[in-house]
C-alpha cells in the first residue's frame, strides 16, 4: 500500500450535510444556551442596523439641506476672502458679479449674488448680534429654498429695507408672533396693533386664557395668522434697527471702518429645515444695500452661489456641479473666472457638519462594536464550553477520521448558525424598528432650540432614519462571520490534545 | 471466512514512555507482534499491562517511543496528521468500552456516520447503515437515540458503526467492559460473527476470563511486555 491511498478524497458534499445535522442538532441539544447567545447577537445586529440608519439619515437630510438652504451647490468668492471666511471680511467683496450671474445662467446654472455682513439688530425689546445676508431675492430663490418655509409674513421685495429674520432670534427680539402673554401684555399689544374695534376683537379671540396667562390658540388658521401679523408689522411693532460697521479696503490695502444705520421692517421669519436659516440671521434685498443709505457697495457682493438650474431639492450636487465643472463651463460660454475669484464646493464650508458627523459616526459606531464583543463574548463562551463538554465526542471523531480542518469546519458551521440566527433575527428586528423612524422619524425640536438650532446636523425637527441595504445584509453577515470565526481557537486548542487524552476526558 | 495469510499488523521493537511531572512511565517495552486477515485476537494483562496502549498505538491514536507500526504494509510513522486521519477513515474500526456514540445523531445516523465521511451518497450510506443495524440484531432501532437505548444496544450499534465501512481492522478496547455478563458474551458472539462472515480482523484488550475464552488468539501482556501467547483452533471453545 502506497501513502497515496490516504490522500483526502473529496466526499464534502456528503459529510457537510452529516455535518450540518449533527450541528442543528447540537444547537437545540443546547436550547437555552443557543436562545441566550442568539438573542445577544440579535440584539447587536438590530442596534447596529438602527443606529447606522439613523446616521445615515441625519446625514442624508443633514446633505441635502445644506445644499438646498443654506450654500447652494458651489459657491464663488474671491480666494482671499475664502481664506477668512470665518471673519466674514465684507472688504474682500468682488463687483461686476451681474455678467458671471448671467453666464452661468446661459450654461444652465442658477445664481444668487450675496452680500454677507455682521451687525446688530435692535428691536423694542432688545439687540442681538446677526449675520446679514444681502440677496436678489429672484435669483436667490432660483438656488435656495429656506424662502418656502416662513414661519410668518413674507420674504422681503427688491428695494425695501424689508427683511426676514431667523424664528430664534426673532423670538428672542420678540419680533415674532407672540405665543404666551400676560393679560398686561396683551392689552398693551392690542392697543398697538388695533386700529378698529374690530380687529380689538380679532386679537383677543386667537388667544385662549389659561390662568393666569394668555396662549395662542393651537386652532388658529394661517389665514387669521397671516392677518394677524400684517396687523404687528403695521403697527411698527417690527420695525428694527441695523447698527452695522462697513469694512472699506483701501487701495493701499488699509481698511478703512464706516459706521452705518439703517432702518429696517422685519416682514418675514424664517424657519426652514436647516437650523442655519433660523438663527441670528437676516435676509434683506441686495439692491438697497448698493447706495448711501445702504452699505456704499456700489454693487459690490461677497459670493455668488450656484447650483445647476432645476436640480430637485432631494438631489446632492451631480458632477456638473462640481467646481471643475463650473469653471469649465463659465469657460465654454467665455467668460472665465477673473483670477481672485474661485469656485469652491459646498463640502468647502461645512466643516463643522463632516466634523460632528464624523465624530458622531465614530462614537456610536465604537459603542455599537463594544456591545457587538459583548455578545460575542457570549458567542465565544458558548462554543468555548460547548468544545469542553464535547472533547471526548472530539476524540471520537478524530478516531472515526474525521481531519483537523473537518472539525474546525464543522464547529465554525455550529457557531456560524448561532450567528447566522442572530443575524437574522436582528435583521428583522431593526428593519421592523427602522420602518417608524424612516416613515415618521421622532421630533426633537424641543432639544433643538435649547442648543439654539447650533450642534452641527443641519436638521431642525424630525429625524428620520434611512434604508441602508448594504449594511442590513452587511450586519448579518459579519454576524456570522465573527460568530464562525470565534469557535476557531477553542476547537484548535482542543485538536491540541492528543486523540488518547481526548477519549479519556471525563 | 478464516485467516488469509496477509499481515494487516506489523510492529516491531514498540516502546511508549509517557512523562508525568518529569517522571517518565515506560507502559510498553519493546512488543513485536503481527496480525494476519482475519484474526480474532485478544490482547490481555492486568490494569497498567499497556494493552490500551498497544491499541492506541496500532489504531493510530497515538504514536511510539521508538518501534514500527505497518499497517497493510504502510509505515504510519511516514504519514502526516491528515493521511493518518484518512488511515483510520478508510482502514480502521473502533468500538470503545464507553460506545462513543454522538449523541445527537441517531442509531442509523451513527452507523452512517463513518460512510459520509468516506463520499458514500447519502441513500446508498442509509441503505448498508441499516444492513448493518440488522446484522446486529437492531432491526427497526435505527430511529433511537443513544439515550434511548440500553448499554448492550448502544454496544451493538458501536460495532455496526465500526464494520459498516468494512475496514481492514477492527479494534476493541475492553467492548464488554460496561456491560453485564450476558450482555457481553452475545456482543462477543456477535463479533465472532462478523469475523467468521466477514473476515475482518479484531483486534481487543480485556482483563476478563470470558472475553478471553473466544480470542482465536490471547496475547499476555505484563508491565508492558508480551508475558506469553496462545492460539486456539476454529470451533473453540
Amino acid at each position: 500500500m502506497s501513502r497515496g491511498e490516504f490522500r483526502a478524497r473529496k466526499p464534502r458534499n456528503v459529510w457537510f450535510r452529516e455535518v450540518l445535522t449533527v450541528s442543528f442538532r447540537n444547537l437545540s441539544r443546547h436550547r437555552v444556551k443557543t436562545v441566550i447567545t442568539t438573542i445577544g447577537v440579535a440584539v447587536s445586529v438590530a442596534l447596529y442596523i438602527f443606529m447606522d440608519a439613523w446616521l445615515l439619515g441625519m446625514n442624508l437630510d443633514s446633505r441635502r439641506n445644506i445644499v438646498s438652504y443654506e450654500i447652494g451647490a458651489a459657491k464663488i468668492q474671491s480666494q482671499a476672502y475664502f481664506e477668512k471666511k470665518e471673519d466674514l471680511p465684507m472688504y474682500e467683496s468682488f463687483s461686476n458679479w451681474k455678467p458671471i450671474a448671467q453666464a452661468l445662467e446661459t450654461a444652465g446654472y442658477a445664481a444668487a449674488p450675496r452680500m454677507t455682513f455682521t451687525g446688530t439688530l435692535y428691536s423694542r425689546s432688545g439687540s442681538a448680534p446677526i449675520v446679514f445676508h444681502g440677496v436678489d431675492p429672484e435669483r436667490e430663490r432660483r438656488v435656495l429654498r429656506y424662502m418656502n418655509y416662513l414661519e410668518a409674513g413674507r420674504f422681503p421685495k427688491e428695494g425695501t429695507y424689508e427683511i426676514a429674520l431667523g424664528l430664534l432670534a426673532a423670538e428672542k427680539l420678540k419680533l415674532d408672533i407672540p405665543r404666551k402673554l400676560t393679560e398686561e401684555e396683551l392689552t398693551r399689544l392690542v392697543e398697538e396693533a388695533a386700529r378698529t374695534p374690530e380687529e380689538e376683537a380679532f386679537i383677543r379671540r386667537l388667544y385662549a386664557r389659561q390662568e393666569p396667562v394668555f396662549f395662542l390658540r393651537k386652532d388658529v388658521s394661517r389665514t387669521e395668522l397671516d392677518r394677524f401679523w400684517e396687523l404687528l408689522v403695521a403697527s411698527g411693532r417690527n420695525d428694527a434697527r441695523i447698527s452695522t460697521v462697513i469694512d472699506i479696503k483701501e487701495e493701499s490695502g488699509k481698511i478703512r471702518h464706516v459706521y452705518q444705520v439703517m432702518e429696517v421692517k422685519v416682514v418675514g421669519i424664517v424657519n426652514s429645515p436647516n437650523p442655519k436659516t433660523n438663527g441670528n440671521v437676516a435676509f434683506m434685498p441686495l439692491d438697497v444695500l448698493s447706495g448711501e443709505e445702504g452699505l456704499l457697495l456700489e454693487d459690490q457682493v461677497t459670493e455668488i452661489l450656484v447650483r445647476a438650474a432645476g436640480a430637485k431639492d432631494s438631489d446632492l450636487p451631480g458632477p456638473k456641479e462640481s467646481p471643475e465643472a463650473i469653471e469649465g463651463a463659465l469657460r465654454s460660454v467665455g467668460l472665465p473666472l477673473p483670477s481672485p475669484l474661485r469656485v469652491y464646493g459646498w463640502e468647502e464650508y461645512v466643516k463643522d457638519y463632516i466634523v460632528a458627523a464624523r465624530g458622531d459616526n465614530v462614537s456610536t459606531r465604537v459603542m455599537i462594536l463594544l456591545l457587538f464583543i459583548l455578545s460575542f463574548l457570549g458567542i465565544a463562551n458558548t462554543m468555548l464550553m460547548a468544545i469542553l463538554e464535547r472533547t471526548k465526542e472530539i476524540g471520537m471523531m478524530r478516531a472515526l477520521g474525521m481531519t483537523d480542518g473537518e472539525l474546525v469546519l464543522s464547529f465554525m458551521i455550529e457557531a456560524g448558525m448561532i450567528g447566522l440566527m442572530g443575524g437574522i433575527v436582528g435583521m428583522i428586528l431593526g428593519s421592523l424598528a427602522n420602518i417608524p423612524m424612516v416613515n415618521y422619524g421622532i421630533d426633537y425640536s424641543a432639544m433643538a432650540k435649547q442648543l439654539s438650532g447650533d450642534f452641527g446636523y443641519r436638521i431642525t425637527a424630525l429625524f428620520r432614519s434611512a434604508w441602508n441595504p448594504g449594511t442590513i445584509i452587511g450586519a448579518g453577515i459579519v454576524a456570522t462571520l465573527i460568530s464562525a470565526l470565534l469557535s476557531v481557537p477553542p476547537t484548535l486548542r482542543a485538536l491540541k490534545m492528543p486523540v488518547t487524552e481526548s477519549l479519556r476526558f471525563e | 471466512m478464516g485467516r488469509t495469510g496477509m499481515t494487516v499488523v506489523e510492529a516491531q521493537n514498540l516502546v511508549k514512555d509517557y512523562t508525568t511531572n518529569g517522571l517518565t512511565v515506560p507502559a510498553l517495552r519493546g512488543i513485536s507482534l503481527s496480525f494476519e486477515q482475519g484474526e480474532f485476537a485478544a490482547i490481555a494483562g492486568p490494569s497498567g499491562s499497556g494493552k490500551s496502549t498497544f491499541l492506541h498505538l496500532v489504531g493510530c491514536l497515538d504514536v511510539p517511543s521508538s518501534g514500527e507500526i505497518r499497517i497493510e504494509g504502510t509505515d504510519v510513522s511516514t504519514l502526516s496528521r491528515k493521511e493518518l486521519a484518512f488511515l483510520r477513515r478508510q482502514k480502521i474500526g473502533f468500538i470503545f468500552q464507553a460506545y462513543n456514540l454522538i449523541p445527537v445523531l441517531t442509531a442509523l445516523e451513527n452507523v452512517s456516520f463513518p460512510l459520509t465521511l468516506l463520499g458514500v451518497d447519502r441513500k446508498e450510506a442509509k441503505r448498508m447503515a441499516e444492513e448493518g443495524l440488522a446484522a446486529v440484531g437492531l432491526e427497526g432501532m435505527g430511529n433511537r437515540r443513544p439515550k434511548e437505548m440500553s448499554g448492550g444496544q448502544q454496544q451493538r450499534v458501536a460495532i455496526a458503526r465500526a464494520l459498516v465501512k468494512r475496514p481492514s481492522l477492527v479494534l476493541a478496547d475492553e467492548p464488554t467492559a460496561n456491560l453485564d455478563s450476558k450482555t457481553g458474551a452475545e456482543i462477543l458472539e456477535l463479533m465472532l460473527s462478523l469475523n467468521r462472515t466477514l473476515g475482518t480482523t479484531f483486534l481487543f484488550s480485556t482483563h476478563d476470563r470470558m472475553v478471553m475464552e473466544y480470542a482465536r488468539r490471547l496475547v499476555h501482556l505484563r508491565d508492558g511486555i508480551v508475558e506469553g501467547e496462545e492460539r486456539k483452533g476454529e470451533g473453540q471453545p
